[in-house]
């Protein structure tokens, strides 16, 4: 079972939208796919219609009062299933503070899933926190979202030297440039200039689309229902590149 | 739970818009659908709890692993043909397992089932797919049997109580009926097939106070019936194992007549022996073979230069499918047809019979355990460290006697002493194994290398395969160092004691 995590200090970058899409190519390729929606805000969980509850919120989860799997939703794609967000989750840093281990509590949450899933994807909130140890220490790869902007690199380098300061097992990086506007010099430059000098970043890149957008209204990930546009393709490369690196 | 109904009376009216307004469904457009069941000859995923199905639904296919209850557990996406399908499966545990259950065995599709289907979706609040039903039929099973539409609830995980309410709600639909088994059994059933049901040995009751020519009829019949069902895979060399079961069964048939010596009308009985003896040795050249190849990877893993073997491997791929092609050729003979007629019947019911072929067949088969019996005592305890490597093969081929026997009339003793007298047995037959297994092995190495210097491979290959010899000749070695333990533990009291015990127990 390979743990990957969708994961930027900064918000409103593509995260969520990369989680979805990247778990529903993986599915399409026959893994086992579970994709644990960490963010009170709930927005995978939304995009995949489910309700945004956990019965006895995340406390439950993390005292292993309640079974992760148990927890567990399919989606309404095969091999995709969903660990729904809980508004609770708001408060998962005091609840991990209070267990044994706080850093490695969801990796060993996940260890239990290891006969169900090929993949899990996790996305996560926003932020530098004890859940974020807890998803670097628990993760094989961390997938950055950048856009595409000077003051991104700034905030890699700042997410690598968390990942490096971090105990135990250090992740793989992949960062990719996303909402990328082409007819933008700066973005053309950076996005032609900077995976030269950085080998953590992507090849593929995720453009800015109207249909990225759209997938919030369609309320499903973009690769299945707009499967040949240039950002469903952007997301299977991007897929290559994480299974070459994981 | 598996929740499927067959739908009852006419079957152009399928109420597939009752069934959409009674589960708030969406329906999607009909389609054509091609399922087919894969599973090995002995149903080893099926046994396991598993059912693979290979489904080909308008352009769309794929692979779906579910346990026995329908739950899925995977979905994925593969080339259109059934028996590549597996290969096609991404690296992961699902593919582990599926090839760790079947081992060396094939998979293939077992049944196959054609006809339309419809997909309904139940949705909630958000339209989101919280129960899937799926409307099948009318359908043909291929081999031309018609099965009546069935329509099945899909539960998926984190919504059973909607999956409930749905299976609910079509229960109470006029013209549906409760399945009593999914749709892949009922194609099986249809097909002639029992899912999970394989044998081979036989698997019959005898009465003890049965005639022994009677008894021993039946116990043939069914070794020709397992033989039977193996032909075809052999022919076909679908996987290695069907050769081996067809063998066995000629070798516990073999024992068996030997056994019958005096049951039957002798020459009836020895023609027919001399029928049995001959499937043995038209089967040995390929199925050493095949073992040859099976182990090979473990071998060139010793011979330290897997380069090197090629020429090795070549040769023998060669010889195996030469070997087969010959035993091809006999398996589709007059004489092999003519063997796989009802002869044990015949023999059964010829006015010439044997003196012994009234007696009940109890006291026919202890009789003729306790001769195995005391054959093995004597050949065993004539082995000395200066014993010739026959000796032991011919200790061995008595063993596999006395087994066959304790095998085929196992239901005539108590349990409990006759695993016993086995366990004990087989402990012993797994050192003869070893030590002959090898001796085969280094008489093969030397016969092929001798084969291959003619031919002038490289020096490096016959160095390899002296490596090998070594190998095997240090198993040897070892196996042969340890009989004189194993057969002085088989062969004391207490053993002989658990199996008078279970012969006197009758």
């Amino acid at each position: 079972m390979k743990v990957i995590a969708a994961y930027s200090i900064k918000g409103g970058v593509g995260k969520t939208t990369a989680a979805a899409n990247l778990a529903a190519v993986a599915a399409e390729r026959g893994y086992r796919v579970l994709l644990w929606d960490l963010d009170p805000q709930g927005g995978a969980t939304y995009l995949f219609r489910v309700r945004p509850k956990v019965k006895g919120g995340g406390r439950a989860l993390v005292s292993q009062r309640r079974q992760l799997v148990d927890a567990v939703k399919a989606s309404d794609f095969d091999n995709l299933d969903l660990l729904p967000s809980d508004f609770s989750y708001r408060h998962l840093d005091l609840v991990l503070d209070g267990q044994k281990r706080p850093t490695r509590r969801i990796g060993q949450l996940l260890d239990g899933l290891r006969s169900d899933y090929d993949v899990v994807v996790l996305d996560c909130a926003p932020s530098v926190s004890l859940v974020s140890e807890n998803v670097v220490r628990a993760a094989d790869l961390l997938l950055v979202p950048m856009l595409p902007a000077p003051l991104s690199v700034r905030t890699l380098d700042q997410l690598e030297t968390f990942v490096a300061d971090a105990k135990g097992r250090s992740p793989a990086v992949l960062a990719f440039f996303s909402m990328v506007d082409r007819r933008r010099g700066l973005h053309r430059q950076l996005v032609e200039e900077l995976p030269g000098e950085r080998p953590e970043l992507a090849r593929a890149v995720i453009p800015v689309a109207s249909a990225v957008e759209q997938m919030s209204v369609r309320r499903a990930p973009l690769v299945t229902w707009s499967p040949s546009s240039p950002a469903s393709q952007a997301y299977r490369d991007l897929w290559q590149e994480v299974v070459r690196r994981w | 739970m598996l929740r499927e109904y067959v739908v009852e009376g006419d079957e152009d009216a399928l109420p597939i818009e009752a069934m959409c307004d009674a589960l708030s469904a969406r329906a999607e457009p009909r389609r054509t659908e091609r399922r087919s069941w894969i599973d090995t000859f002995d149903w080893r995923l099926y046994n396991a709890g598993l059912v693979l199905e290979h489904q080909r639904r308008g352009g769309e296919s794929a692979l779906v692993l579910s346990d026995r209850d329908g739950q899925r557990v995977a979905r994925v996406p593969v080339g259109d043909r059934a028996e590549a399908a597996v290969d096609e499966l991404p690296e992961g545990p699902i593919r582990d397992q599926i090839s760790t259950l079947a081992g060396p065995r094939a998979l293939f599709a077992r049944v196959t089932v054609d006809g339309p289907v419809t997909l309904l979706s139940a949705l909630d609040g958000e339209e989101k797919t919280v129960a899937r039903v799926a409307v099948e039929g009318p359908l043909t099973v291929e081999g031309g049997d018609a099965l009546p539409p069935r329509v099945r609830v899909e539960t998926l995980r984190g919504y059973p109580k909607e999956a409930r309410t749905a299976a609910k709600r079509l229960a109470g639909l006029r013209g549906l009926a409760t399945a009593d088994d999914s749709l892949f059994e009922a194609a099986c059933a249809v097909s002639g097939l029992r899912p999970g049901v394989y044998r081979s040995k036989p698997d019959v009751d005898i009465d003890p106070t049965l005639p022994a020519n009677e008894a021993f009829a039946i116990l043939l019949g069914e070794l020709l019936d397992i033989a039977r069902v193996n032909v075809d895979g052999t022919l076909r060399q679908l996987d290695t194992e069907f050769l081996h079961d067809l063998r066995v069964a000629v070798r516990r048939g073999r024992a068996a007549l030997k056994m019958a010596k005096g049951v039957f009308d002798e020459p009836a009985r020895s023609r027919h022996a001399a029928e049995l003896k001959w499937i043995g040795d038209i089967t040995t050249p390929s199925r050493d073979l095949d073992v040859y190849l099976l182990g090979f990877d473990e071998m060139v893993e010793r011979a330290l230069d897997p380069d090197a073997v090629r020429p090795f491997h070549t040769l023998l791929v060669r010889k195996c499918r030469k070997a087969h092609t010959a035993l091809n050729r006999a398996l589709r003979s007059q004489r092999f047809g003519r063997l796989l007629e009802d002869w044990p019947g015949d023999l059964a019911a010829a006015d010439q019979l044997g003196p012994e072929a009234d007696r009940p067949i109890a006291d026919v088969a202890t009789d003729r355990l306790r001769r195995a019996w005391r054959r093995v005592h004597k050949r065993g305890s004539a082995i000395t460290d200066a014993s010739p490597a026959e000796s032991l093969h011919d200790l061995r081929k008595r063993c596999k006697e006395l087994r066959y026997l304790l095998e085929l009339f196992a239901g005539l003793y108590t349990k409990s002493a006759h695993k016993e007298v086995v366990g004990e047995l087989k402990q012993l037959q797994d050192n003869l194994g070893a030590f002959q297994d090898a001796e085969a092995q280094r008489f093969l190495i030397l016969e092929y290398a001798e084969e291959l210097a003619e031919a002038g491979v490289p020096a490096a290959t016959l160095i390899a395969m002296g490596r090998l010899d070594e190998h095997f000749e240090r198993r040897q070695s070892a196996a042969r160092a340890e009989f004189a333990e194993r057969w002085s533990r088989f062969d004391r009291r207490h053993n002989e004691r658990v199996f008078t015990r279970m012969l006197g127990a009758r």
